[in-house]
């Protein structure tokens, strides 16, 4: 009886941790929410309810453009990040090929690097092509940045994978290229799919790729936000960080209909 | 029959979970890029219409290029501008004189940009590097309107090439709530010990040596190593009061309720009382108050000269040095505009203080690189010492 | 037309697998030496470069960029940085060990969601969540005047604009990229294992220390190695909760890019952060050695 109370005990315990845990993660993200709605213009004063900051940015035609493009560069960068790194992946796994390892230790030392000798090195390169600092120097970076995490969510689901499914496809006469189409994507599409989340996040949440590798023509959400609070607390700023979370909340449960409705 | 009662959405693998989620934001990506093409040209409009662009366009001829600090000038008047003259405004921003300088040394002959707002110390090196046009008075009639105090300063004799614009004063902030009022009266009392961890220092290198050098009884654009070594040292007995450094906006400190005192610029303070902290208020320390200006100028081998002296004769009109000022809260040079304004405005003394309490008052001067070199290694070594 | 008579010839096979292998590893060797390798060789020359005005980078060779590390002025930002990021690491290991062990222990489509749980906060940018944090940190902000308001306190809190806050947005940010290895290597720790060590007579604290503990230290690294280099570059941290004192080494490479334009000098501080890592990346290999040696030993 004992050792059942101490289970139940560790039971509560650890339901316990993990709720407080998530509730400071959240708690900044919930003062966010809450705070967009709040009529003083002050931050730190509760005044009333009121979409007056909703209003403001409406208007703020920079930040809206800068929200716009930060999601849209998310989604970009996502998606040809997850077709590099999948093949990528999928390379390691399939084929023996010289220089394997080197390739291998680049992806590693490119995850592991902080995120600010990346950018200044990409920043360096880009002026030495002397290619204009814009959408496209920063898709590029971001690319590159959120590549190794997607080799690696490939890799570890392709590491545990049966090969004989693939075997026997190629044994049948599929090309490669058909094999890899019909049989080997669709088993490990989940990983495929959890990479492009995972690079969706990475690309969202950056701040300093951004900073270094973009320029005047493409604002992106950090660069707007850092120039707009240096002038002053403005609680737009809880309102567009809001309206981001808002959509890809949406997205996420326009996906969860899609699928049901496929049923 | 028993299938009907399966419960569909309780079940939700990891491979289901994922395949929804990558089903819809494969969706969404479609749509990302179908709007691409229409963002892309939005932008360059929105990009034309507030012009944060540098490329000038001198195809029109009827424009003027202007560089100036973000959100320093009142958009009105940049309106009626262009609706009297029928000029064209290509407004540029920088964030900091040093950044400004080093665009106009990058474009060879400066001429990309008609006017500039350079602060006081700037207008001095470049007017030494020869990077500014002397200016023809005959054409800016409004200087006349000027306050005589300000003009004819060390760092610009005669106005040859600048005229003042907005100027203010970088003094002590108080939260009244918290210290009483009338014990400030001296930069020194920044070092008193009971204010450990409750003193801001703006990010600005000059002026927390012109601090310093004020206690000591230094010029303040002094180049004597030793003064300045006496400053720094003087200095590092401040910093454990110190809590942060704050250029951006100096007076959040005080509204988040962090810093209790501290070197602000007053129209900072003006701002926290116009945003619910009423109880932040200025004070002009005795040993002398920090001055600054911002001017404008007009770069040698300006495209549009003549559009050049037309802007900086119209913001200098009386009407529209009032609006620019009240607008962002520092001081107008002009006294004709301040006759023009609410006298709660006009009589503010934290805007405009009254000549008594202008003691030692002196514009910022350049005091060349290698002082400069000198100020920036003492600097790191405040910074980190921690 | 001969394609479709003799489509399956080993030949035919083996020519369509190559094409679409070389495709794939021509796009990978590409960028990998594009956007990984050369510009990380073009850091390393500026460093050994001098400042130029006009053109950011100038011919003199020389080694005085680094030299100029040597002054005790950056040695301290530099070993005060180390700190505050291992400080950073640490609690971030504490509170994420048992985070994703409790995790991985929860029944599948918990896991999914929790998971996802943990993402979702990055959907708004950090910088926002941090303005967020600092209404949350302030002297006037939500926590004072919550515990000043149930009497716990009767001064406000001093926490921002001091080391603890920066650690602590630190912690907020870097959280769930030590929680994620960690998560996947007790996700992948046989229960069988665990269950032996169990019939083998050892209590719950053996077990931990002589059986988990080490199948999960290979977790344990990747997270530190996760969490300790980022933390050293994320300026933006310092530069909003830490007042402009608690500097970063990232703080210096940043501004001697964009505000001092010293490049050279900037390079030196990026290839000394590398130089960091690649000493902690070989610690790391040699340790991973070490346990394939002594996992060889007693699994087997």
């Amino acid at each position: 009886m004992t050792s059942t109370t101490i289970s139940n005990a560790m039971k509560w315990f650890s339901r316990l941790y993990l709720t407080l845990i998530y509730l400071v993660l959240f708690a900044p993200i919930l003062v966010m929410v809450v705070f967009s709605f709040n009529a003083s213009k002050v931050g730190y004063t509760w005044a009333g309810f009121s979409l007056h900051w909703y209003y403001e940015l409406f208007s703020n035609e920079a930040m809206i453009q800068a929200a716009i493009n930060s999601v849209l560069l998310a989604v970009v960068a996502a998606t040809v990040t997850t077709v590099i790194g999948s093949l990528t992946a999928l390379s390691f796994q399939r084929y023996d090929f010289k220089g394997k390892s080197v390739l291998q230790s680049l992806l590693f030392v490119l995850m592991m690097s902080p995120e600010i000798v990346l950018a200044i090195s990409l920043l360096a390169l880009f002026l030495m092509i002397g290619i204009e600092l814009g959408f496209v120097t920063l898709l590029l970076a971001h690319i590159t940045f959120c590549l190794p995490f997607v080799v690696i969510t490939v890799s570890a689901r392709l590491a545990s994978l049966d090969n004989s499914l693939l075997e026997a496809a190629r044994d049948l006469g599929a090309s490669e290229f058909t094999m890899i189409r019909t049989v080997l994507l669709p088993i490990i599409l989940p990983a495929v799919l959890a990479g492009w989340v995972l690079a969706f996040t990475l690309s969202l949440d950056d701040v300093v790729v951004s900073t270094f590798n973009t320029g005047a023509s493409f604002e992106i959400l950090p660069l707007q936000i850092y120039s707009m609070v240096r002038v002053g607390v403005k609680p737009e700023v809880n309102a567009v960080g809001t309206i981001l979370l808002g959509i890809s909340l949406v997205g996420l449960l326009i996906s969860q209909l899609l699928l049901l409705k496929k049923r | 029959m028993p299938k009907n009662h399966m419960p569909k959405n309780n079940i939700v693998t990891r491979r289901r979970f994922l395949e929804m989620t990558g089903a819809g934001l494969i969706g969404l990506t479609g749509l990302g890029l179908a709007g691409c093409q229409q963002s892309g040209k939005n932008e360059n409009e929105a990009a034309e219409a507030t012009s944060t662009q540098n490329a000038p366009s001198t195809k029109r001829g009827k424009v003027v290029n202007v560089y100036n600090w973000t959100e320093y000038i009142s958009d009105s008047v940049l309106k009626a501008f262009t609706a009297e003259t029928g000029i064209e405004v290509v407004y540029s921003t920088f964030d900091s004189n040093e950044a400004m300088y080093a665009k106009l040394k990058l474009m060879r002959n400066s001429g990309d940009y008609d006017v500039i707002f350079p602060g006081t110390d700037f207008v001095d090196k470049m007017r030494k590097e020869n990077m500014l046009e002397v200016l023809d008075h005959n054409k800016i009639s409004n200087f006349k309107l000027l306050n005589k105090t300000l003009l004819n300063a060390e760092f610009d004799p005669e106005n040859k090439y600048s005229v003042p614009y907005l100027w203010g004063s970088s003094g002590i902030a108080v939260n009244t709530k918290r210290i009483d009022l009338s014990s400030i009266n001296s930069w020194d009392d920044l070092w008193l010990p009971q204010y450990k961890g409750r003193v801001m220092l703006m990010n600005d290198l000059r002026d927390v040596f012109s601090m310093s050098l004020l206690t000591l009884g230094y010029p303040t654009s002094t180049q004597d190593p030793n003064h300045i070594k006496a400053a720094y040292e003087k200095l590092a007995t401040l910093m454990p009061n110190v809590r942060t450094f704050n250029s951006d906006a100096p007076r959040m400190p005080f509204m988040e309720g962090e810093t209790y005192l501290g070197l602000a610029w007053n129209g900072e303070v003006i701002m926290a009382q116009d945003q619910g902290m009423p109880e932040l208020d200025f004070v002009y320390p005795k040993e002398g108050v920090i001055m600054w200006m911002d001017n404008m100028a007009i770069p040698k081998n300006a495209k549009n000269l003549e559009n050049a002296y037309t802007f900086i004769d119209f913001l200098m009109r009386p009407e529209n040095s009032a609006i620019i000022s009240e607008e962002i809260g520092y001081g107008s040079p002009s006294d004709a505009a301040r006759a023009l304004m609410p006298p709660k405005m006009a009589n503010n003394e934290t805007i405009y203080p009254p000549a008594d309490k202008m003691g030692h008052a002196l514009f910022r001067r350049d005091v060349g690189d290698k002082t400069m070199a000198l100020y920036q290694k003492y600097w790191d070594r405040l910074k980190v010492d921690m | 037309m001969n394609k479709s008579i003799l489509p399956n010839t080993a030949a035919n096979l083996r020519n369509n697998g190559r094409l679409f292998q070389r495709v794939t590893l021509f796009v990978i060797w590409a960028w990998l030496i594009i956007f990984a390798l050369i510009p990380n060789i073009l850091v390393v020359l500026a460093s050994f470069l001098t400042r130029d005005e006009d053109k950011f980078l100038a011919l003199p060779v020389t080694i005085d960029n680094y030299l100029r590390f040597v002054d005790p002025l950056y040695v301290k930002v530099f070993l005060h940085s180390l700190s505050m990021a291992s400080v950073t690491t640490i609690i971030c290991l504490l509170l994420g060990y048992p985070f994703a062990w409790l995790v991985s222990r929860t029944s599948k489509r918990w896991q999914s969601f929790l998971m996802l749980l943990l993402i979702i906060p990055f959907w708004t940018n950090s910088l926002v969540r941090l303005y967020a944090v600092k209404l949350i940190m302030a002297a006037n902000g939500l926590l004072s005047s919550a515990l000043i308001g149930m009497g716990l306190i009767n001064e406000p809190l001093q926490i921002l604009y001091t080391e603890k806050a920066v650690i602590g947005g630190l912690v907020y940010l870097l959280f769930p990229f030590m929680v994620l290895p960690l998560y996947a290597v007790f996700t992948d720790l046989r229960q069988d294992i665990v269950l032996a060590s169990k019939d083998l007579g050892a209590n719950k604290f053996q077990t931990f220390w002589h059986v988990i503990l080490p199948l999960t230290t290979p977790g344990i690294i990747s997270g530190v190695l996760l969490v300790l280099l980022p933390a050293m570059g994320m300026f933006y941290v310092a530069d909003i909760l830490g007042g402009s004192r608690n500097l970063l080494v990232g703080n210096i490479i940043k501004s001697q890019f964009l505000d001092a334009r010293d490049w050279p000098f900037g390079a030196a501080a990026s290839v000394l952060l590398t130089l960091t890592m690649a000493i902690l990346i070989a610690a790391y290999y040699a340790s991973s050695k070490r346990i394939g040696k002594t996992d060889h030993n007693e699994v087997a």
